[in-house]
């Protein structure tokens, strides 16, 4: 038998439906409709949830975002002036309707990947329409940002603030994009029952992904919005 | 008559605590913004809120506290050197 170093659950014998708490001994647990089944603790592992290779590439999108943020950083501290100026012209009720979107996504999907650790594809399945249904909602209030900048006369060459704005942003709204064609491709593959309790690195590939997308929002959120 | 031990458990999922607490976090930033409060120390307290916001989606969402290796650190790196690098920025232009 071929171990999985990274998953050692996975070289047991496959328990059917997902292990509870109660099957630990001890006080009997009563789990009724309100009650919350308790699953057991995640196994240590060597590596990170999902696909190393798509980690090698998380990790090279971290760095582009983490030079532009220091140059956005940078580039400020010789135009504290222009930059505090025109980031007053941003609409913060928007991006924080985003970040919370984004962070409920994220929400969302990991509880994805808790429900297909429990065999429980369906539900899976909802939880990422359920993700991907915020990360419409972000799509959605970020392009009528653009408009407005749009209508305003707003453009790359109006300043440097406005150069990295709208790069940082719509660098960022790529990203959210990529993340939701995965998500769907993850999603459609869960509906079909593609993905079980033993075999689930697709879901938390396409879960790590989204949740870069989401952490680099937070960063950016209150770098590009709030602070001055 | 054999007496059972029966509890009901009413608790919350790890996860759903951290996203209240993200949740809250954000709300926290957006008001501070709203009030329009400057200053060095207002925007490394903001930009310490984002750095623990991207620790917790690191350790329990993405689920890097149970990695006992390197990539254990990716996230807290990722956030340090960035973190350091626009502190750094902002305290030179203040």
């Amino acid at each position: 038998m071929v171990k999985n170093l990274n998953r050692p659950e996975l070289n047991k014998p496959a328990i059917p439906g997902p292990q509870l708490a109660s099957n630990q001994g001890g006080p009997h647990i009563e789990t009724g409709r309100d009650a919350l089944q308790v699953p057991l603790p995640p196994a240590e592992r060597k590596y990170p949830p999902g696909d190393l290779a798509l980690w090698v590439f998380i990790l090279a999108e971290l760095l582009v975002f983490a030079v532009f943020f220091s140059a956005y950083a940078f580039t400020r501290a010789s135009h504290v002036e222009l930059f505090n100026t025109y980031q007053a012209t941003l609409d913060t009720n928007s991006a924080v309707i985003n970040t919370l979107a984004l962070i409920t996504s994220s929400y969302f999907v990991m509880r994805s990947v808790a429900a297909i650790r429990e065999d429980k594809s369906q539900q899976c399945f909802h939880w990422l329409l359920a993700a991907l249904a915020m990360g419409f909602l972000f799509l959605v209030v970020k392009s009528s940002e653009y408009v407005h900048h749009y209508d305003a006369g707003i453009n790359l060459r109006t300043n440097l603030f406005y150069m990295f704005y709208l790069s940082l942003t719509f660098f960022h709204f790529m990203h959210v994009i990529m993340g939701m064609v995965i998500l769907a491709a993850v999603a459609i593959k869960a509906k079909k029952g593609g993905y079980s309790a033993n075999d689930y690195t697709g879901v938390e590939s396409g879960a790590s992904y989204w949740h870069m997308v989401d952490i680099v929002w937070l960063i950016l959120f209150p770098l590009v919005y709030i602070m001055h | 008559m054999t007496q059972t031990s029966t509890k009901t458990i009413y608790s919350v999922r790890p996860c759903t605590f951290v996203y209240i607490v993200l949740i809250a976090l954000t709300v926290v930033t957006w008001l501070i913004g709203k009030a329009g409060l400057a200053g060095l120390d207002i925007a490394l307290t903001v930009l310490g809120f984002a750095m623990i916001k991207g620790l917790l989606i690191g350790d329990y969402y993405m689920g890097l506290r149970n990695v006992k290796s390197i990539w254990r650190w990716v996230i807290i790196i990722w956030l340090v050197v960035p973190g350091a690098l626009i502190t750094w920025a902002f305290v030179i232009s203040s």
